[in-house]
Parts: structure tokens; sequence; C-alpha cells
């Protein structure tokens, strides 16, 4: 306790100083500073922080139903998985630039972007492990239900839905600092107040100690919201999930049933902007996207200009999703190794989830350079937290009777991890890969339109300046594109690894 | 609280009231007008319009819609969601060649805010000192710069860009030598930082590009006239008294926004620094918010120059005719 | 209520066309109402098949099999049938108390909790009422698992090696609780198992399977108090070496 103590002492000591050495160069705030701060503005922060936050729970409770109703209507019409799921992947890799101004033409002024775009951060985060929750069903437990002659209702209320809550509350945890994030960044566009609208005033006002009150607030918060909804599946006495986020990937070899959820969602991007009769001066249609990309005159430079932005999304995003991907994996090893570290690994990494990329972004490129490791390491920052906590659960749920076997043997922590732990932690692994798609694709973007100005985030923000909506929509068409054939890749991967290694996760 | 807030059944009666005599209260028509960013005293003629009720007298419920980082205003034009936007004219000529049917009907700012702000150790005081410098800017920009370079004959080549977000963190901490800014923003928190910028306006050295233009589409000049005339006049009774005194209308911003993280020390400079840029000879002698043929021309060679190739019928006098008239 | 279970020409593939697998050879049985038959034979020859089969969950691929008049199907339908998994099939996250009171809501039937108490106490644990299946042992999971499957008051009462992870000790008190429990029920009682003694000590008749596919090569009557009684005792002792010679 002391020894811990004498740690954070240190630590704000160190900060402190550090950032009264470098106070000429605007980079740090210092401890002293925020707390400054805080106390001077605590009514403004304080109300900020309720319409963020406000914005933040509305849209984490109505992402997280539709999530969980687009499992459930998977279970219930496993016809319907490839459409959700495809429909959940979309909607998540929606870029900001592109959504904001229909957003706020639909709801005029007022906190609807705000929730819906919090919304769309966690759709798809929750889906999938919902799903893997509802899917964990053993043959027993469906034979149960049979023998007494009760229907699939009977299965979904007294066995799929209870299986499937620790799930949730995984989900939930990934879910909550996303939902803040969208929030915030909902703010932009257009607001009158909230931690997103100060934020963006502290960092054209130079003011850095309120973007690091801003900062450690959000990460406050964000923190808070893990824990407590860790409590609360602890409080519920949830029986941990057994197969965490693994879920069997889709058929392969269904390349007719992925073309027909493709066409559903092409579908669907047209009438939903029919429906609202929005302009098509800046509500392009999937057809006003095929006339610019294939049909039109002009139709070729488009086409060059895009790709080559795509190539260098890609250089950047290929590596830094790999690097995420890794390193969650290898800071799960090793807090298996060391447990006690996770006192010190958890928050920082919660942390670092939850501060706004806007903030983060610049910092690290600053740090690191323009050209290949920053921006690498931003999108490797964005996505290593729930590949953490996948992994940790999957690691957790190495069968006991296993490690016994090996402590038998009076195995090493390290023999343990390499034969036990880290064959149970792939199939998280895998899910965790799927699942961090469309953030790898956030952070890339951002990085380039605020950093590095190349590849296809600078682009959308450059057209969206000057009105060129048609490039604007090509380039989400294109970015849809490229998860979905991310996903499938990885899906196809998962397949053939997990085949060898756990084929028990293949089984259904 | 029920000392000062009417109790529900009053307020419905209230309500009830309006309802049933609607020639003794004229409704007032709905009104949004589309802000091209945070509210903040950029717009404190309207914010000045809205508080001493020269819109409401008029019968014009104002809404004022804040922009963003992620707000573009010509969405909300096009869409009808709001009347008029503020935007610019460079803005606004790219959103007509792709299709936007707008009108340029006032000009807030005459002179245009962009400017090269640098530090006095190594200042860009004019076009030339830009060569070999690392200037930081958003790419979107670029034009801008090729315009300036052009109507200078300085080779763009020469300076090396930096893509950065906008703020003024990279100058400080000695990532670029000098920012494509504002002159109303980052230069005003540098100094409020207590350092000392340079900044050299782009509008000095040949820049022409209107700025805080309002636009409207062309339906809404032919079929809701009486509200752009009175949104305009509004507009114009507000800046005119902002002109007298830019330092209350910071204070008045700070006041209706006190969520907005405004600083009013921040707010009183750029109120002031802002003044020159939206106030001329022009504008004294003719009325806020006015343009010219001659002024128009200017526009529309640098915005040749910007890749935006607009002709003069762009901009349309007719509503400031009837304001000022 | 209680009625003849009934099978004819029931048998089992697996596959088809030249692969087909036959897991259960035509079998006809008739088991008398309110009696209780042991299924046993070696391991995997596919009596686990045929009473999954009883209880519908796996479709015949040829014959009948009738409980009184109604198909299996029928039966499951009204909750006329309960099954007790060799695996517990207990869910981890309810009470070994809400496990078997899930029998009950299953089977349609009012809540009882006098009732519950009282079958938790005839399977011996009391006392572990709030428990969860994670903190049970294997037998005593199989034992709520028994407790579970009567709380729904079946008329067909399916076993599938209930006692397979009870201590021996455990499974002859069992015996003597249980047998009388489903007896005095007039449950009809199937009990598949491996165990000569089980399946003696417990039921009136013994039906023997051959390896896959099951094919039934003895069907041999345990006369009375042979199997409850510590009377007889001889005679218990040759029934089941006559077991032991038709399953050799």
């Amino acid at each position: 306790m002391i020894i811990r103590l004498a740690s954070v002492v240190a630590l704000l000591l160190a900060w402190q100083l550090g950032a009264q050495a470098s106070a000429g160069r605007f980079v740090i705030a210092a401890p002293s500073q925020i707390a400054l701060y805080v106390m001077e503005h605590a009514g403004l922060l304080w109300r900020a922080t309720g319409v963020t936050g406000w914005a933040a729970l509305q849209g984490f409770v109505w992402g997280n139903l539709a999530g969980v109703l687009l499992a459930l209507l998977s279970v219930l019409v496993p016809r319907s998985e490839r459409g959700s799921l495809t429909l959940a992947l979309l909607l998540a890799c929606l870029p900001l630039v592109a959504t904001g101004p229909i957003l706020r033409v639909l709801y005029g002024p007022g906190q609807g972007p705000q929730i819906t775009l919090a919304a769309l951060a966690v759709v798809y985060t929750t889906f999938l492990p919902v799903l893997v929750g509802l899917r964990a069903l053993p043959q027993g437990w469906a034979d149960l239900i049979r023998s007494y002659g009760r229907g699939p209702l009977a299965l979904l209320a007294l066995v799929r839905l209870p299986a499937a809550l620790p799930y949730l509350i995984a989900g939930l945890q990934i879910a909550a600092p996303a939902a803040f994030l969208g929030a915030m960044v909902g703010e932009f566009t257009g607001a009158e107040r909230g931690l997103g609208v100060l934020t963006v005033r502290a960092l054209r006002a130079l003011d850095l100690p309120a973007t690091w009150t801003i900062a450690a607030l959000a990460a406050a918060l964000s923190l808070a919201a893990f824990a407590g909804i860790g409590a609360l599946g602890r409080r519920l006495d949830l029986a941990p999930p057994e197969i965490l986020l693994a879920r069997p990937a889709p058929r392969s070899g269904g390349l007719g049933e992925a073309g027909a959820a493709l066409l559903v969602a092409l579908l669907l991007w047209h009438i939903a902007m029919e429906a609202f009769d929005l302009p098509r001066f800046f509500a392009k249609r999937p057809g006003d996207v095929w006339d610019y990309l294939v049909a039109a005159p002009g139709a070729e430079a488009h086409r060059a200009k895009l790709g080559a932005a795509l190539g260098q999304t890609l250089a950047v995003a290929l590596p830094g999703y790999l690097a995420g991907l890794a390193l969650g994996a290898v800071l799960a090893a090793g807090l298996v190794l060391a447990p006690g570290l996770a006192a010190l690994v958890m928050p920082l990494s919660v942390a670092l989830r939850a501060i706004p990329i806007i903030a983060t972004a610049p910092l690290i490129v600053w740090a690191l350079g323009r050209d290949v490791a920053g921006p690498v390491t931003v999108v490797a920052v964005m996505i290593f937290f729930p590949t953490l906590i996948a992994c940790l659960h999957g690691a957790a749920r190495t069968p006991r009777a296993v490690l016994d076997l090996f402590d038998s043997y009076d195995a090493g922590a390290w023999r343990k991890l390499l034969l036990a732990q880290l064959p149970a932690m792939l199939p998280a692994l895998f899910a965790s890969a799927r699942m961090a798609v469309p953030a790898a694709i956030l952070a890339v973007t951002t990085a380039e339109w605020l950093a590095t100005g190349r590849g296809i985030g600078a682009l959308m923000a450059t057209v969206a300046s000057t009105s060129d909506y048609g490039m604007l929509w090509s380039a989400v068409a294109v970015i849809g594109l490229a998860a979905l054939a991310t996903h499938a890749v990885i899906a196809a991967l998962e397949r053939a690894v997990l085949s060898r290694t756990n084929p028990e996760q293949l089984a259904r | 609280m029920t000392l000062i807030r009417p109790s529900r059944r009053e307020a419905l009666a209230l309500g009830a009231a309006a309802l049933l005599t609607p020639r003794l209260a004229r409704a007032a028509t709905p009104v949004t007008l589309q802000l091209s960013w945070l509210h903040s005293v950029q717009f404190g003629g309207s914010y000045i319009a809205q508080s001493a009720g020269y819109w409401s007298n008029a019968g014009l419920d104002v809404s004022l819609l804040p922009g963003g980082p992620n707000a573009p205003v010509e969405p909300p034009v096009v869409a009808g969601t709001a009347l008029v936007g503020i935007s610019a004219a460079d803005y606004t000529a790219a959103a007509v060649n792709q299709g936007a049917p707008f009108r340029i009907i006032g000009v807030a700012m005459q002179k245009n805010p962009f400017a090269i702000a640098s530090l006095p150790g190594n200042p860009v005081n004019t076009p030339a000192d830009l060569v070999g410098k690392r200037l930081g800017m958003a790419l979107a920009n670029m034009p801008v710069l090729e315009a300036l370079c052009a109507l200078n004959d300085i080779d763009v080549a020469g300076i090396e860009v930096v893509p950065t977000q906008y703020d003024a963190a990279p100058l400080v901490q000695g990532q670029v030598d000098c920012l494509l800014c504002w002159a109303t923003d980052l230069p005003v928190a540098m100094t409020m930082q207590g350092l000392d910028p340079v900044t050299m306006l782009l509008a000095d050295h040949g820049y022409a590009v209107h700025s805080q233009t309002y636009i409207a589409t062309e339906a809404s000049l032919k079929d809701r006239r009486p509200e752009l005339v009175a949104l305009m006049k509004g507009e114009t009774m507000g800046w005119t008294d902002y002109e007298a005194g830019p330092e209350a209308a910071a204070d008045l911003t700070v006041q209706m926004y006190p969520d907005a993280g405004l600083d009013i020390e921040t707010q009183k400079m750029q109120a002031l620094r802002q003044v020159p840029l939206m106030f001329s000879d022009l504008t004294r002698a003719q009325g806020f918010g006015w343009f010219t043929d001659e002024t128009v021309a200017a526009n529309v060679d640098t915005l040749a120059l910007l890749g935006k190739p607009v002709s003069a019928d762009l901009w349309d006098r007719s509503i400031l005719e009837e304001v000022h008239g | 209520m209680t009625a003849d279970l009934r099978l004819s020409g029931v048998s089992k593939s697996f596959g088809s066309g030249p692969g087909a697998v036959q897991a259960v050879a035509p079998c006809d049985l008739t088991i008398a109402a309110g009696s209780t038959v042991a299924l046993v034979g070696p391991s995997g020859c596919g009596k686990s098949t045929l009473l999954r089969m009883v209880a519908g969950l796996e479709p015949v691929s040829a014959g009948q099999i009738l409980f009184g008049d109604e198909t299996p199907d029928a039966l499951r339908r009204r909750a006329g049938l309960a099954m007790a998994f060799q695996d517990a099939g207990l869910l981890p996250w309810r009470s070994l108390r809400g496990n078997v009171a899930l029998g009950r809501r299953l089977a349609r039937r009012p809540r009882d909790a006098a009732a519950d108490a009282a079958l938790i106490q005839t399977v011996g644990l009391a006392g572990f009422e709030n428990r969860r299946p994670a903190e049970l042992s294997g037998g005593m999971r199989q034992r709520a698992a028994i407790a579970r499957a009567l709380a729904g008051m079946p008329e067909l009462l399916l076993l599938d090696e209930p006692f397979a992870a009870v201590d021996e000790l455990t499974r002859e008190r069992l015996g003597t609780e249980l047998a009388p429990l489903w007896e005095a029920r007039g449950t009809t009682t199937l009990l598949v198992t491996h165990s000569v003694t089980e399946a003696v000590r417990l039921c009136s008749r013994v039906i023997v399977f051959s390896a896959r596919p099951a094919r039934v090569v003895a069907d041999i009557a345990v006369p009375a108090h042979v199997g409850t009684g510590s009377v007889g005792a001889g005679k218990s002792e040759a029934v089941r070496a006559a077991l032991r010679g038709a399953m050799a």
C-alpha cells in the first residue's frame, strides 16, 4: 500500500518536473496546472461533462440495444447473420466527415448527432460478443429444453439470454469508452456545449491545461464506466464467459450470401437517403458513386486519385493494425505471467483508448515522426485495448485441469503460457482482430486528416471542404469494401488456424 | 421556482391564448442562420441582433446554429434546414461548381482573414520570406498557398509544406517555421500565451477572397425574400453596433454562451482584430456587407487562380440594396 | 396415466448411401407401464442413441415408438417425459435450487419450493441448495440432474448413465431411495448404464445390447427384492452372472 502510494507520488512529481522543464515547448501540462484549471472552471467542466455524458449514455443504450437486437436476429433467423454482420461492420466504418453533415441536417440543432455517433461507435463491438454468447450453447442445454417439448423462445429466455449476459458485459466494457468518444466527436458537427466543444476550443487557444484536463476527465470517466460495468458483472455473479469473443466465422464459400448482404446494404443506403429526402448535392446515392467512379466522364481520373489515396492509407493501416494486435496479445501474455502488473497496465490501457484521438494523434505523430512510425503507432494505440481484454479473457478460459496438469509437472510459467494459455487465447485474438477493423480505419483516417495529410483521410477532409461529395462518398464506399474484405480475409485465416488448434470453436 | 416560472396550467393557458388570438401577437417566422464555426465573437454582430431584438421586432425568430470542425455550412443551406449560411467565396465557388444553387447575398469580411503567422525570431513579413521555410497548414488549403505564390511570383516548390491540424502548437513547438491560419484566432491565442507572433495578412498581398459571406439558395431568393431582407437587416444593425463597441460584443458573447469555454480577454482581442477586416470606407459609405463590381471582379480573378472559376453572377446585391435602400 | 412403452422395428443409421453407419439395429421392445428397465451394453454401443430416440431428441431411421398411443414428440409437447443427461447439463448461472426448480418450470407446473426441497433431500444434496454447479462435484451434479428430471413429475423418466460419476456408496444409497420414489409414482423408467450391478440393483428387467450396432442379445427379468434387499443375495449373484454371460 505504502509502496503503491509512493510510486503514485513519484509519478506525479516526475510529471510535474517534466512539464515545468518543457514549459516553453507547449507539450505537457503539469499536474498543478490541471488542478488549478479544474478548480477555476469546475462549473464549466461539470456542465460540459453532464451534456456529453448524457449524450454518450443515450447513445450507449441505443447502440448496445441495436447490437443485441442484431445478434438476436442472427440467432433466431440464421440466414440473416451475414446481412447483420455486414450492416454492423459498415455502420461502424462510416467516416464522420460523411455522416456529420447528414446527421446535422436530419436532426437540426440539439444532441441528435452526438447520440447517433455514440451509438454507431458501439453497435459492432457489442454485436460480435453477444452473438458469440447467444451461440455458446452446449448441446446438452438445447436437449434439456427440447426434452420438455419447449421451443426456441424458451431456449432463448431460459438459456441463450442468461448465457449471453457475461459476453454482453464484456462488450459493454469495450463500448463505454467508444460511446464517450463518439459523443465528443459528435459535437464537432456543431454544438453549443460539451467536452468536445471545449476540446476544440482548448486546442485552438493553445490552452494546455484545458486540453490535458479534458483528456484526463474523458479518460477518468471511461475508466469509471469500465470498472463500474465490470463490478456490475461481478455483482450479478455471472459465470465468466467460456469462449469469449470467438465465434464460428461465417462459412466460407458463401460468396452468394456475401453478395446478397452487400446488395441489401446498398439498398438500405439508397432507401434511407431517399426516405429522408436528402439533397443529392451532399447525400450521394450508390448510383451517383457508380457514375462518379465508373460511368461518368472523368471517372478514370477519379479512380486513379482514390486508388492512390487508398494505397497510402493501407501502407499505414496494415502495419499499425498488425502492431496493435501484437501489442495487445503481448501485453495479455505479460499480464498472465505477472498478474500484479494489471493494476498499472489496465488503467493506462483504458485511458489511452478513452482519450480523444484528436488530442493524442498529433502528439504521437509529433513525438515519433510523420512518415511511418507516428501514424502506425496511432493505429496501434487505438486497437490494442480490445485485443488485450479479449486475450486476457481467452487466457482465463484455459481449462483448470490443463493448468493443474502443468502444475503437477512443476512446469514453469513460460511453458504454461506457451503450451496452454497462448493456444487458449487464439480464438479471442482472432475475434478481436475482426473487432478491431473499424477502430483501425477510424484511427488511420484521423491521423491522416490531422497529421500526415496523405491517404484517404486527408482526401476526405479536402473534398468535404470543397463540396466534392462525389469523391467523399466514393471514399466511403471504398472504405466499406476494404473493411468487408479485411474481415473476410481474417475470417478465412481464422478458420484455417483454428481448425488445427481449436477445432471445438468451429464445431457448430 | 413557482414564483419565477408560470405554472404548467398558466403556461397552457398562455399558449391557448396565443393560439386563439393570432392577430394580436403576430407569430414570429422561424428562421435558421447556420454559422461557420463554434460560437465566439466571430459572430458578435449576430448575437447583438438577437439580444437587442433587431430580428424579433421584424417578426423573425432566428436560431443561430453553431458550426464546428465537421459541420460544413453548405449542406444545411441546400437542404433548407438553414435559410442562410455563413460561408466564404472560395467554399461557395467550389459548392456551386458541384451544382449547388447558391448566391452570395452579403460579405461580412471585406478582407480575407487568412494570414501567415510566424515567430519574431524567424519572421515572415512578405510572401518572399516564405521561401525555404517550413509552413504548417491543412492540405485542403494548398490552393490558397498556390494562389498567393502565383500572385507574388514565388515558386511554391521552394516552400516545405508540413500538414498539420489547425492549431498553433506545431509552430510554438518548433515543428514548423510558420502557419497558414486566420489572423483572428491562432495569433490571438499565441499572444494570450505571452508570445508575440508576426502576422502577414494574405489580403495585403493580392489575395482577394470575400470571407464570412452570407449565402442563400436561388429558390430562397425567389420565395423567401422578406425573411432574407429582415434577416440581413438585423445583421446590418447588429454589426453596426459591433463596430461602435467590439468589446461590448465580446462581453455579450461570453454572457450568451457561458458553456462555450470562452475566455473574455481572448474574445476582446479577437473582437478588436476583426474590425479592420470587416469594416472599410466602402462599408461606411454603402453599409455593412456591401460589395461592388470591382471587389467582385477581384474575387473572380483570385478564385480562378484557386481553380474555382466563377462568374460575377454568383454575387447578388438585391437583398442588400433593399436593406440599405 | 402412465402407459406401456412400445418400440417396433426401431433402428437408427447415421449418414446415407453406402457410407451409412448403423447405430441401432431394428429393435422390438415393450416396457410395461410403471416398470423400471435397464439398458446395458458396452460403451458406445448405441444405447444412448436409443434413449434419445425415445425422448424424441433424435429421429428414428425406421420403425415406431409409442408411449401408450402417443409419439415421443407428442409426449414431449405435454411435458410427459423427463431426461437426466450424462453430463448433467445444469445451467451454470443457476443455483442448485434454481436448476431443480427449472425442471418444474420447463414442465409448466406451478412452483413448489417444498417439493423441490424434498427432492434435493432425497438425492442427498440438502445444505447445498444455494451452490452453483461449478461448486459441486461431478457426482453431485448428476444427482442434481436427477432431481431436476423428477421435479417435472414425468410419466416417462429417461436416465442416461445418471450415476457414472457418483461414488459407489452414494450410488447404493441413492438406489434404495430413488427407486421406491419413481415406483410409487408409477413412473415408467428407462435407465441406460454400463454397470451390471447398478442395473440389477435398480431395475426389474435388464435388456442387454451388443456392441455397435446395438442389438438386443439378452432380456432378463430380475426377481423382486433381488435388487433392493439384502435378502436373496445369492439369487442376485446368479442374475449378474447370467448378464455377464450375455454381454461376453
